[in-house]
């Protein structure tokens, strides 16, 4: 969704390259956001980066304003002019890797969302601010945790 | 000197793995010292590659697999996981056979009744034994494989007629293409991804920092090389004692013949304990690497490090492994055999591992200050492609020689 298209004003990490234009540093999204792990605040693994969900953008009209342009344009809500420029909405994980690699569109039940508000940190990992159990991107991790692993015993303690 | 041990059990999975140690034997008594360069240059491969991967591990904290999803994408990462994690697969059903037909040579029971227990021991060091213990132990142990060396001084060979045949050349009575069949085998079973994706992991399991790189330096170059010259010993064994005697290699116990001739009942029982630590060691390291593939690949928790409930995926992923390889061995499948379906599928894995490792070893906001530098980079790119042309010959060869026979 989201391949090649620069957000502008991400809080970016120490590293990346810094575009002098007044926009301030650059986070190319293929490059740096893409397909890098996601940890939560203690480093622990949340997800990988399978897509990128833009927020602010709506079906582009003619100006008859009922035909369907194809095509994705900014949202302009209502007082806005110019309209807001599109930007992350969240980083999405899960089935959402089999229709990026193989085509056709996600279902929308099935997108596991990390809000891009969550995202403290853009390095070669993508630092979130919560705890990775809490993401929905963690489901299966907590239900084979609490059905299998956790049951066997010495599951629940650490190594000898 | 504890430290040093991830190199050594990293390296007992490339080259004195259960399908390694027939290999060489074969090479041996077939092909005497001819082979001898293949080895040798696949030493030198994995040492240059390694220690990138450690490097990397060590600066930016990133294991292999995590490096191949963000640098080949979803696709082609994709298809490196689907042929790297069953290298891993069928290299861990040859290694629990291993287990077994080593405990056969020193107990004499079937070892149809040893492949579940070592089925179970492999699964309880997995969930409850630390890394570090795992890695010393199965490493000093393994270090029994020296036999094979101490052999080759008790046969007293001529070493200027040994000297001589070194010289790479197709003996009469062999086709070139069987020479080159087991030239790109060894070649392709030496650089075998899993090395890479289990000593960049070991490397986060044990937190190494930038501070370690010269840690990570003295375990590749004390276990590769380490690992290459017991193989080669072996090779040499065969060749000294199975190749006048026209014996064909096809079983474990022929691969401890000529140790037996040289150095009596004791080498060989130090030889079987140490075949025994190795296959052990080459099962954990393979069962593992499908852990951490599969798990780096999604962006799961991993690792040792952390308690079971911590990375139950991971955990799930080793335990399915472990059964599914326990199920191919109950067929009655031939271990040995088992990993010749290898070479096939390193065709695909190779070139798709180690080039990530050296894109990102070059890339600044990875590595900051420790880039590359222009030596390491002509040797990346020398052995980049000489892994393409192998990779690409490997399966005409195959063909053509129908398996090398």
């Amino acid at each position: 969704m989201a391949r090649r298209r620069r957000a502008a004003d991400a809080d970016a990490g120490a590293g990346l390259p810094v575009d002098d234009s007044p926009r301030g540093q650059v986070v190319d999204a293929r490059l740096h956001v893409l397909d890098r792990q996601v940890v939560d605040r203690d480093g622990v693994p949340v997800c990988t980066v399978d897509d990128v969900d833009i927020a602010g953008l709506e079906r582009g009209r003619y100006a008859d304003g009922v035909r369907d342009t194809g095509v994705l344009v900014a949202a302009a809500p209502a007082g806005a002019d110019p309209p807001e420029p599109p930007r992350i909405g969240a980083l999405l994980s899960g089935a959402v890797l089999w229709t990026r690699t193989f085509g056709g569109d996600p279902r929308l039940g099935h997108l596991a969302r990390v809000p891009w508000s969550d995202v403290t940190d853009v390095d070669v990992v993508l630092a979130v601010a919560r705890a990775a159990g809490g993401y929905e991107a963690n489901w299966s991790e907590n239900w084979v945790r609490e059905r299998f692993i956790a049951r066997i015993p010495g599951g629940r303690h650490a190594a000898d | 000197m504890l430290g040093l041990f991830l190199g050594v059990l990293t390296a007992i999975g490339g080259f004195v793995d259960i399908g390694d140690l027939v290999t060489q034997s074969v090479v041996g008594s077939r092909f005497g010292l001819s082979l001898v360069w293949v080895t040798v240059l696949s030493v030198v491969g994995i040492v240059v590659f390694a220690q990138m991967s450690g490097r990397v591990a060590a600066v930016s904290r990133r294991a292999t697999f995590e490096i191949i999803r963000e640098r080949l994408g979803p696709r082609l990462g994709f298809a490196n996981l689907g042929a790297s994690f069953l290298i891993n697969l069928l290299t861990l059903t040859a290694e629990i056979g291993g287990i077994a037909l080593a405990l056969q040579l020193a107990t004499s029971i079937a070892p149809g009744l040893w492949v579940p227990v070592a089925g179970a021991a492999v699964w309880i060091v997995l969930w409850r034994v630390k890394f570090k213990i795992m890695e010393n132990v199965v490493g000093i142990v393994g270090l029994c494989l020296v036999a094979f060396t101490v052999a080759v001084f008790l046969l007293k060979p001529d070493w200027g007629q040994l000297g001589h045949s070194l010289v790479p050349s197709v003996p009469s009575g062999e086709h070139p293409s069987t020479y080159w069949y087991y030239a790109v085998s060894l070649f392709g079973a030496g650089l075998t991804p899993y090395e890479v994706f289990f000593f960049s992991s070991g490397a986060r399991e044990e937190r190494w920092t930038p501070r370690d790189l010269s840690l990570s330096r003295a375990n590749v170059f004390l276990g590769f090389p380490l690992g290459g010259a017991v193989s080669l010993s072996n090779c040499v064994c065969a060749t000294l004692v199975l190749l006048p005697l026209g014996i064909q290699v096809s079983s474990l116990s022929q691969v401890v013949l000529p140790v037996a001739q040289a150095g009596g009942a004791i080498l060989v029982i130090v030889l079987i304990l140490g075949i025994v630590a190795a296959t052990f060691g080459a099962a954990l390291e393979t069962c593992l690497s499908s852990g951490y593939t599969i798990a780096q690949y999604f962006g799961w928790s991993w690792g040792k490090f952390r308690r079971p409930a911590q990375a139950a995926r991971f955990h799930v992923v080793l335990i399915v492994s472990l059964l599914v390889s326990l199920g191919i061995l109950a067929t009655g499948a031939d271990p040995v055999q088992v990993t010749e379906a290898s070479v096939v599928l390193s065709a695909l894995a190779l070139p798709l591992t180690y080039l990530p490792i050296l894109i990102v070893a070059n890339d600044r906001q990875y590595m900051g200050e420790h880039v590359n530098g222009r030596v390491m980079n002509a040797f990346g790119l020398v052995f980049l492609a000489l892994i393409v042309v192998a990779s690409v010959a490997s399966i005409p060869l195959l063909i053509i020689s129908g398996m090398g026979a």
